[in-house]
């Protein structure tokens, strides 16, 4: 690591602790509420939730799969002394004000969201080993630390999904080293964190040389996912975690379904040599451009058009152009966290503010003016599919 | 790449030092502290001759608004809500009405009126009614008997009860300058004071 590596890193990490610091979404507290039950011993917090709803401060199920509740509640674990005796008592406290006034508050979010540090830090260095040179390697560093929109999208909204991101990163490195067998394992660990990464296995069976490959890529993945659930699967998981909104949200839209139909259609009928890396934003692009997305999900994609941009500078601009568009389309649900509410660890009295959907209600539609964004997104996606396709970057 | 550098440090700077200061500029009451809890199961009905009457003290000059929850079952009341502010004299000082179209059910509700310039310490009782309404058209208001001392009493069906609505107050700031020094000077204290970060 050269010195000004190092230099930039340290920049970085004091950019990052002061986002994750003094910016609060009720997502990190609710996830550490329900990971908190692993260090009192609950295995299955599936059913422990459901069963115990009733006596519980917070209701939520747990949404995430099992992965997630043993990486956060191990960490958890670990962090305990440090984070101290009121912790327990900060993640059960179901006061919406009393929580951002708590003393301990910027503690308790700077320790909670090191894990998500970490994971941001690792995949800086893995998107490095995409590259040869040294020049590359850089620029891919760079962008990946000093882009505004992962720091949002991490620290802010307090993004577990970085656990399978940072995965489904592994995993793309590997088939660039043409180890597949391991890249498909890869896959079927980071969706036991999240079930997003299996939505290529498809693509992983028709990117396979032989039917013994092929079969091999989409079995893996299932076999490793399934493995991972097996000891959960239970009326709870299912109503929990594997058909949630927040897993089935994609095919909600009939248009997206449509759309990743086409693409699987045409890599099977048409596509002679498939570009699993292309495929895999365009798979991603499809999504944002018809499904109503979480801010979150932008993550998914986010190391993959890091590199994109590396390889193709001229698409950067178009990358940043899109990137603030998808922001634009979440932050326009009338959700009082995906603007304002962010800032209550300043004061609650932002609380009296209007969210921008409420402020240009004033004098437009908002849902109006959030469709004309997201079919901006659209359109400027499908020229960027085409792109891909026709130059296959 | 330098100028990428540059830009997310200002960004991150400007988002965690500057924004809730620009955010503060948009603040226009600030309130006299959280709603205190209640019951849900605990309600008053308003409806016609039937109304609501609470004593309370302002801490505070500059005495703007009163703000509650308010119940609307099935949107029915799509009449006026109103709400008038008496002094301890029963002189009518403020008057503010709000239409039951636009309160939905359990929203927290404000009313807004021409600020008190000298409320400070001073004793005030509001009243909360719905003359054109029926029975079938009711508006309910949570109340409860452990009230902070400043929510005094209130008085329903010709009765008068200790405790009350769980409300809070709201005061119009004197500057925008005062609101910003309030909010940095808060959070500075939390951040620096030397016991908070344990």
């Amino acid at each position: 690591m050269t010195t000004q590596i190092k230099k930039l890193l340290v920049l970085a990490i004091f950019l990052r602790l002061l986002v994750a610091g003094f910016l609060f979404h009720p997502d990190i507290k609710t996830i550490n509420f329900q990971t908190s039950f692993l260090k009192h011993g609950v295995f299955n917090i599936y059913s422990y939730l459901v069963e115990n709803k009733k006596t519980l401060p917070l209701k939520d199920n747990f949404v995430y799969f099992p992965l997630t509740y043993f990486t956060v509640g191990g960490y958890q674990w670990l962090a305990s002394p440090i984070l101290g005796k009121g912790f327990d008592l900060w993640l059960s406290d179901a006061g919406s004000n009393s929580v951002v006034t708590n003393s301990n508050i910027f503690k308790y979010l700077i320790l909670l969201k090191l894990p998500l540090l970490a994971m941001d830090i690792a995949i800086a260095f893995l998107l490095m080993r995409f590259f040869e040179t040294r020049e590359d390697k850089e620029k891919a560093f760079i962008f990946w630390l000093f882009n505004p929109f992962t720091i949002i999208i991490i620290y802010a909204f307090s993004n577990i999904d970085i656990f399978s991101v940072s995965l489904t990163l592994l995993s793309f490195l590997m088939i660039k080293k043409e180890k597949l067998i391991l890249a498909s394992f890869l896959l079927g660990i980071a969706a036991g964190f999240k079930l997003y990464p299996l939505l290529f296995v498809p693509f992983l069976f028709l990117s396979g040389r032989n039917l013994k490959e092929k079969m091999l890529l989409s079995v893996i993945p299932l076999v490793t996912f399934g493995l991972v659930i097996f000891p959960f699967v239970s009326p709870a998981f299912f109503q929990s975690a594997l058909v949630s909104g927040l897993t089935t949200g994609i095919f909600m839209s009939d248009f997206a379904v449509l759309a990743l139909s086409l693409l699987f259609f045409y890599a099977v009928l048409i596509d002679k040599k498939i570009n699993t890396f292309n495929y895999w934003i365009i798979l991603f692009l499809i999504i944002f451009s018809f499904a109503l997305f979480h801010i979150q999900w932008l993550l998914w994609i986010a190391p993959f058009l890091t590199i994109l941009a590396v390889k193709n500078l001229k698409l950067s601009w178009v990358i940043i152009i899109l990137s603030i568009l998808a922001f634009l389309v979440p932050m326009l649900y009338e959700d009082r966290y995906m603007t304002i509410s962010l800032f209550r660890v300043y004061s609650t009295w932002y609380d009296l503010l209007p969210t921008p959907f409420v402020f240009i209600q004033k004098v437009y539609d908002p849902s109006n003016l959030q469709n004309v964004i997201h079919s901006a997104f659209a359109g400027g996606s499908l020229v960027m599919i085409y792109k891909l396709f026709k130059e296959s970057v | 790449m330098k100028k990428l550098i540059w830009f997310t440090a200002i960004f991150v700077l400007f988002l965690v030092f500057i924004v809730p200061g620009i955010l503060a500029l948009g603040i226009k009451l600030i309130p006299n502290g959280d709603q205190p809890g209640y019951d849900s199961n605990r309600r008053l009905s308003i409806y016609g001759v039937r109304a609501v009457s609470q004593k309370f003290v302002s801490d505070k000059n500059n005495l703007s608004a009163v703000g509650t929850s308010l119940r609307n079952p099935n949107l029915k009341n799509k009449k006026n809500i109103i709400f008038n502010l008496y002094d301890l004299n029963n002189n009518l000082i403020r008057t503010s009405i709000l239409n039951g179209q636009n309160v939905q059910d359990g929203d927290f509700t404000k009313f807004v009126f021409d600020p008190i310039k000298d409320s400070k310490d001073k004793v005030y009782i509001f009243n909360i009614s719905s003359p054109e309404t029926g029975p079938e058209e009711t508006t309910e208001v949570f109340y409860g008997q452990d009230m902070p001392a400043w929510i005094v009493e209130y008085i329903y069906d010709e009765k008068i009860h200790t405790g009350g609505i769980p409300i809070v107050l709201y005061t119009k700031p004197n500057s925008k300058f005062e609101v910003i020094k309030e909010i940095y000077s808060n959070w500075l204290s939390r951040l620096l004071h030397l016991n908070s970060q344990r």
